[in-house]
């Protein structure tokens, strides 16, 4: 299976997921003569079918379609680093608090997508972290009457 | 008017509006000049700022942004002939051999001064049409905007990327998010999947910023190598020129500075077709136009003049569209047009009768802006060129950063940042599987009108006929039919002439 | 380790919890509006915010969270911790959408600092419409029942408002729900719904030809609009107000409910904020926390009864 039949799968079972929960929604009422799962059902039911014309067209495409030609590979497993990195902040940053976990997360992304290789380099690191960290803190905190997030764990 | 629009100008020019204009200007136009930063990455990045402001403050610096960025791509393009935004490629095919030729004063100047020009057609423009267009989208019912939002949702999805099939899945993702939550008119609890923060709905903004902003970024991170030094600029060369002969030289052509604005304009007020799609088509048209076609690509004046006058005026296109209808014509309006919910502010047909002081305030602002970009660039463009050795590895992370803190001070819940999560994964996702991402984000912005027009039509008037038997109604809906149709052809010729029609990029 | 920086978050958060406690407010003070800024509630608490700020000492920001008829923001500061850092404006519609079972707020998971202003509705009649005045609105309603389209927020004071006149009445209309009054103006101006649910601040448009105020909600005539006859004088029995209010969420503390009231009482006497109010067809009405406890005592249940009376009771 290709690529487009993939994704199309994946919409599909979304979608039918979706539709499955929209059945006990409340029906029409006397003042709104469209329940709340009219509209839905409509959205899912274009989904469900634009998603099977892609898993078709894929099929019957494949004859035709020459194989993909790799060009300069991919870098996925730095994707992979950094897609996780993000997460790990997003989830500390309740705890830690904005400060602390903004510093970590500039430094520790910085090192990750281009590791240092001298001394200068690692300053340069530390530096950017302290200064994106602050910058956005005094001006959202103090300037904009921006709350940022305060550690759960630190109160910082 | 012209009083409004002059009190506009006065009250722009106060400290308080000039410095946050001034400021975003001139964010815009490094944003603009950087490669691999766009206009809309640009705007996202100063949104959070625009929060604690008063409204006007915030819309004149995304005015800046917007204007300052429609023009700082030429700067790089003209220089290194890499196009800082999308919207200045069609700007390198002449700006650059121009320059290599010796002339790289001239052909920047030209790109600013047609982008100054192109700017302000668009301005008269914005200022024109705005007021007699609202008129008109008062007389709309729930009917005709239920069509109006159909018809702009499928035409971007029939016009971007290379698949229809996919171009409208995206465009019904879009709307798949807005159904999740309290339905809008009885607040009945529908499709939370039991996630207490849903029930709300889901906040198109931090949607917006994590499929687009993690797209882009995770796009740059996959060609990064574990080790690879930042490119090296080359010298600057000597930017002096005579302005009044460049000036000269574009006035000379006034068939050409307006058709290329018009175009500009008109592809702006279509939704989501964007800046790029503007410049290669006046490109185009100004090479069919020539006498001499055959000059293009060489360094033809007319090729830059074409370029950077219809990207700016496509600033004006897209700004009527918002103001007018509250339809987003790309995603720096959409965010502007977000920055006015959070402010509380309604767009729409009683915007500017109802808000006359932000309404001219956002003229006066793009209007002023355009001065302010040939200003900035004339003083920094030698030191612009210097920013764009500064490492992916030191921008991502605090790119990162502020959308993080975008998405959190939208209503201060870490909530926000969870869907900025989610929907950067969902939208890297389908970039790699080859979806438009213009549909989708289309999609999450109209989809509670779509709903909530729907819905109110019905409740006016019980016959569904009406969609189709009321002109302008009827009208809009033959038009998306015709749209995709239309779609579906074009697609088809392109297939026939070339077989292979993979592309991976991010496109807005 | 992990106990140290237990014992020290426990440290850092009694110290925080007893400093907060001598000193409120330290901190800017969000106020929720569950609707659009631009809007009624909206227009009315941006000049109270700076009023208000002057008599507590410290900055006060409107957030406008709006949605599901103005139930997201009455859960969201529900939700909110009752410290005083986060306050809530209320109308008729948290008992409306709780007893229609829109919401599942009502006005008992707050606590009630002050009631600060009082606007009449007036029924309001688009330019296209042929009724010279409400006898003619009426005679037409009764002719073809069910027909008359009306712009209302469903379940909340728009809609309860002509509902209780379609009772006085004996007239039926149909509802088409219109979130917040830009787009119900934005119905009205083209004729897209016969009727709506406005107040004063309509004025201009009125004087503009652009709307028809048919009847205002109040005991006798206004002065600000003295041609438009009340509902009472047509025989209808309708005296209709929207009151609007300060509340913290449930659980916040005596002396910080104290502070605020105290704040609350001073600034509604501010002669900016009275003048503001003019603007908004608005009466200064000040009731400190018990009358207005009472007051929405007495209100919850009128509302439970209007629901009642109109079908619409689901509690």
């Amino acid at each position: 299976m290709g690529r487009d039949g993939i994704a199309g799968l994946v919409c599909l079972a979304t979608s039918l997921g979706l539709f499955a929960a929209t059945i006990g929604l409340p029906e029409a009422s006397l003042l709104v003569p469209i329940g709340p799962g009219f509209y839905p059902r409509i959205v899912l039911g274009i989904t469900v079918l634009l998603s099977a014309i892609l898993i078709v067209t894929d099929f019957a495409g494949r004859a035709r379609r020459p194989a993909i030609t790799a060009g300069v590979p991919a870098n996925y497993r730095l994707v992979l680093i950094t897609f996780s990195i993000i997460g790990i902040y997003i989830a500390l940053l309740p705890s830690l608090g904005f400060r602390i976990a903004t510093f970590a997360f500039v430094s520790v992304l910085q090192v990750a997508l281009e590791p240092p290789r001298n001394r200068n380099n690692w300053l340069r690191v530390l530096i950017v972290a302290v200064v994106t960290t602050l910058i956005t803190y005094l001006v959202f905190e103090r300037y904009l009457s921006v709350l940022l997030p305060r550690g759960r764990w630190t109160d910082f | 008017m012209y009083e409004l629009l002059l009190s506009g100008i006065a009250n722009i020019l106060q400290v308080q509006y000039l410095l946050p204009l001034l400021l975003g200007t001139f964010i815009g136009v490094i944003g603009g000049a950087l490669p691999g930063v766009t206009i809309a990455m640009t705007v996202i990045v100063v949104l959070p700022f625009t929060f604690g402001l008063d409204p006007l403050q915030g819309l004149a610096a995304m005015t800046g942004v917007y204007v300052g960025g429609s023009a700082g791509g030429l700067i790089t393009a003209c220089l290194l002939g890499i196009p800082g935004t999308p919207s200045a490629i069609a700007t390198t095919f002449d700006g650059f051999p121009m320059a290599r030729k010796g002339e790289p004063g001239r052909a920047m100047w030209l790109g600013i001064w047609s982008s100054f020009f192109g700017g302000m057609l668009g301005g008269v423009f914005l200022i024109a049409a705005t007021g007699p267009l609202a008129a008109i989208a008062l007389e709309f019912g729930p009917w005709e905007f239920f069509a109006l939002f159909v018809f702009a949702l499928s035409m971007v999805a029939g016009l971007t990327g290379s698949s229809i099939t996919k171009g409208l899945l995206s465009g019904a993702l879009g709307l798949v998010v807005t159904i999740m939550g309290n339905d809008p008119v009885m607040g009945a609890p529908r499709l939370s999947l039991g996630i207490g923060f849903l029930e709300g709905g889901i906040n198109f903004l931090p949607v917006l910023i994590g499929v687009f902003a993690f797209a882009q970024i995770m796009s740059d991170i996959e060609k990064m190598g574990p080790a690879r030094p930042g490119q090296a600029a080359g010298p600057v060369p000597t930017l002096t020129v005579s302005h009044l002969k460049v000036i000269g030289e574009i006035i000379a052509r006034p068939f050409l500075l307006l058709w290329t604005s018009f175009i500009g304009v008109l592809i702006g007020v279509l939704p989501a077709i964007g800046g790029s799609a503007a410049s290669m088509l006046a490109y185009d048209q100004a090479k069919k136009f020539s006498r001499q076609p055959e000059r293009f690509g060489t360094g033809a004046p007319e090729g830059i003049i074409a370029s950077e006058s219809s990207n700016n005026a496509n600033v004006g296109g897209s700004l009527v569209t918002i103001m007018a209808f509250g339809i987003p014509g790309d995603i720096v309006t959409a965010v502007m047009l977000g920055a006015m919910t959070i402010h509380g502010i309604q767009s729409g047909p009683l915007f500017i009768s109802q808000q006359p002081k932000l309404a001219y305030g956002i003229f006066a602002a793009y209007i002023v802006a355009h001065f302010l970009m040939v200003v900035i660039i004339a003083l920094s463009a030698r030191y612009m060129l210097r920013l764009t050795t500064v490492p992916k590895s030191v921008l991502i992370p605090i790119v990162l950063v502020l959308c993080v803190v975008g998405a959190y001070a939208l209503n201060n819940t870490m909530a926000n940042v969870y869907v900025l999560l989610v929907f950067g994964i969902i939208g890297y996702a389908l970039v790699k599987f080859g979806f438009p991402l213009a549909p989708l984000i289309l999609g999450v912005i109209l989809g509670d009108q779509i709903e909530i027009n729907l819905i109110r039509s019905i409740m006016t008037d019980s016959d569904p006929w009406l969609f189709l038997t009321r002109p302008i109604s009827g009208g809009l809906i033959a038009l998306s039919v015709a749209s995709v149709i239309f779609a579906l052809w074009q697609h088809r010729r392109y297939r026939k002439r070339s077989p292979q029609s993979d592309d991976d990029h991010a496109d807005f | 380790m992990k106990k140290i920086i237990t014992t020290a978050a426990a440290v850092a958060l009694l110290a925080s919890a007893s400093a907060f406690a001598a000193a409120y407010p330290d901190r800017p003070v969000k106020v929720i509006v569950p609707w659009a800024a631009g809007g009624d509630t909206d227009n009315i608490f941006r000049p109270f915010a700076p009023a208000l700020q002057n008599h507590l000492g410290q900055t006060v920001v409107i957030a406008n969270v709006g949605g599901a008829s103005g139930t997201k923001g009455a859960k969201e500061a529900k939700d909110a911790p009752p410290d005083g850092y986060t306050l809530y404006v209320p109308h008729e519609y948290i008992h409306s959408t709780y007893y229609t079972g829109v919401a599942d707020v009502q006005y008992s998971d707050f606590e009630p600092i002050c009631m600060i202003a009082s606007t009449p509705s007036v029924l309001t009649a688009s330019p296209k419409t042929p009724w010279k005045d409400a006898k003619e609105l009426i005679a037409d309603a009764k002719a073809r029942p069910g027909q008359i389209t009306v712009g209302a927020t469903l379940a909340s004071t728009s809609h309860f408002f002509p509902a209780l006149i379609e009772k006085a009445a004996g007239i039926k209309f149909k509802y088409v729900s219109y979130e917040g009054l830009a787009p119900r103006m934005n119905a009205i101006l083209g004729g897209h719904t016969d009727l709506t649910d406005s107040n004063l601040t309509q004025k201009g448009k009125v004087d503009a030809g652009q709307l028809k105020f048919l009847a205002i909600a109040t005991e006798k005539r206004h002065p600000e609009m003295p041609t438009v006859p009340t509902l009472k004088e047509l025989g209808i029995n309708v005296v209709y107000d929207v009151n609007r209010g300060l509340m913290a969420p449930k659980g916040t503390p005596d002396a910080v409910l104290a502070k605020l009231e105290s704040s609350c009482a001073q600034a509604v006497k501010e002669p900016a904020f009275a003048a503001a109010m003019k603007l908004q067809g608005t009466a200064v009405r000040y009731l400190d926390r018990k009358a207005y406890a009472a007051w929405l005592k007495q209100t919850d249940d009128e509302n439970r009864n209007i629901s009642k009376d109109l079908g619409l009771l689901k509690r």
